[in-house]
């Protein structure tokens, strides 16, 4: 437990030893202790946290790349973005999580993050869903043990995915997922839509396969 | 049916496959759903029929609403907005249009000429009415809402940005104070308002619309 909450909008991270923080850079709202920060060159995959080269190049074709800066020492830190709403989501080393670098407040530095084409997952479809959701062509992928901070509108709420158990989201409400999931972008567009009398939920995201996917109660971008 | 918070922000319906669950939202409102449930535009009018969307057409006061029909559970959320739930036995509810989330299916709208205001909520001269008996969800942007009471000893004078809608047997009027002060940019800021007289409860939320 490396993030408490301190309010819905502001977490607490314990920075030690072997326990350093990454957070994007201008969320750092409070510190106490003996606490030192400095920027990760190449991004979030590059320098010693993990990724290395081909993760920086990546994040350089990415072109949103949202600048990292890591946390050293000893004390707390209080961190907090733009007055969005924190969730907490940990994870046990046994699925990753994905999640679009706008939405990362901070993570351990123990994860290991690696930068995602979204084109692997799903050739064609996969970079369709990335310009859909104007995620961009790239997620992050965080995996190991340890906890991060998801940054939202109006906060979160996880719904289980399970064999049987399909979900549908909307893509713009869509925050993180956990699991090895597969994310499809389904267009139910109908004449309706085209003469502008649609229900205005013509463009869905399904998301199958087992694990959590984390929606937010706004259909706001960040 | 049923209709349960997810979070204060979150209005989940469950929706069993029967005629009665179907419900109408807001368009556009779904955030996430499970299993086979369908979304349609509820048709014009925001479904009250012919009638009601000729008045709105006139009123300006635009209603767009989806029905949602099937079998599953549907999330429903809009830009972070808090969600009251209340339970309507007969009694009319008056809402601004883009107040209002989430009606069962016994419900109806229609437009309501609520008098002289319009100037500054730029919600027009109308409001959105709803009768009958069921659930309605509204929605309260930038924290819960606040429910006043309007007593015959007491009236009401609220903001118009910050209007929800109001339950009972109240009359609304439009109130101005425009002043010299205000032509010489000292005004309180307070230039228009409504006023409620009568007896019932009038929903205000924490933030103005711009």
């Amino acid at each position: 437990m490396t993030f408490t909450a301190v309010t819905s909008k502001v977490v607490l991270a314990r920075v030690r030893p072997g326990g350093e923080v990454l957070a994007r850079r201008g969320a750092m709202l409070a510190v106490t202790g003996r606490v030192r920060f400095s920027p990760v060159s190449g991004g979030p995959g590059g320098g010693a946290y993990g990724g290395g080269v081909a993760a920086a190049l990546a994040r350089g074709l990415q072109g949103e790349a949202v600048a990292l800066m890591v946390a050293e020492g000893e004390g707390t830190v209080h961190y907090g973005s733009r007055g969005h709403h924190v969730t907490v989501v940990e994870l046990d080393g046994t699925r990753p999580l994905s999640v679009e670098a706008d939405r990362l407040l901070a993570h351990d530095a123990s994860l290991s993050s690696s930068v995602v084409f979204l084109g692997q997952q799903g050739g064609l479809r996969g970079a369709v869903r990335g310009a859909v959701t104007g995620q961009g062509l790239f997620t992050t992928q965080l995996s190991g043990r340890g906890s991060v901070a998801l940054l939202s509108h109006g906060g979160t709420f996880a719904l289980p995915v399970t064999a049987g158990r399909q979900v549908v989201v909307d893509p713009q409400a869509y925050v993180a997922h956990e699991g090895e999931l597969r994310v499809e972008v389904s267009a139910a567009v109908s004449w309706r839509d085209a003469v502008g009398r649609g229900s205005g939920e013509a463009v869905q995201l399904r998301v199958s396969g087992e694990g959590t996917v984390h929606v937010q109660a706004s259909e706001a971008k960040l | 049916m049923s209709w349960r918070l997810r979070t204060p922000r979150v209005l989940v319906v469950d929706l069993d496959g029967s005629r009665g669950s179907a419900v109408r939202a807001r368009t556009g409102s779904m955030v996430a759903c499970e299993g086979e449930v369908s979304f349609k535009d509820a048709g014009i009018g925001g479904g009250g029929g012919l009638r009601a969307a000729l008045k709105q057409r006139v009123a300006g006061e635009s209603l767009p609403l989806m029905e949602v029909s099937g079998r599953g559970s549907v999330h429903l959320a809009v830009e972070a907005g808090h969600v009251l739930l209340l339970e309507l036995a007969g009694e009319v509810l008056r809402v601004e249009s883009e107040s209002l989330l989430c009606l069962s299916e016994g419900l109806r709208t229609d437009v309501a000429f609520t008098g002289l205001r319009g100037a500054s909520s730029g919600q027009g001269l109308f409001t959105t009415s709803v009768t009958g008996h069921g659930r309605v969800a509204l929605l309260s942007l930038g924290g819960p809402p606040i429910a006043l009471r309007v007593t015959p000893r007491t009236p009401l004078v609220v903001d118009p940005d910050a209007y929800v809608g109001c339950l009972g047997e109240v009359r609304q009027s439009f109130v101005t104070d425009v002043s010299w002060r205000a032509v010489v940019g000292e005004s309180s800021g307070e230039a228009f308002s409504l006023r409620f007289e009568g007896s019932g409860t009038v929903f205000v939320q924490p933030e103005e619309r711009r």
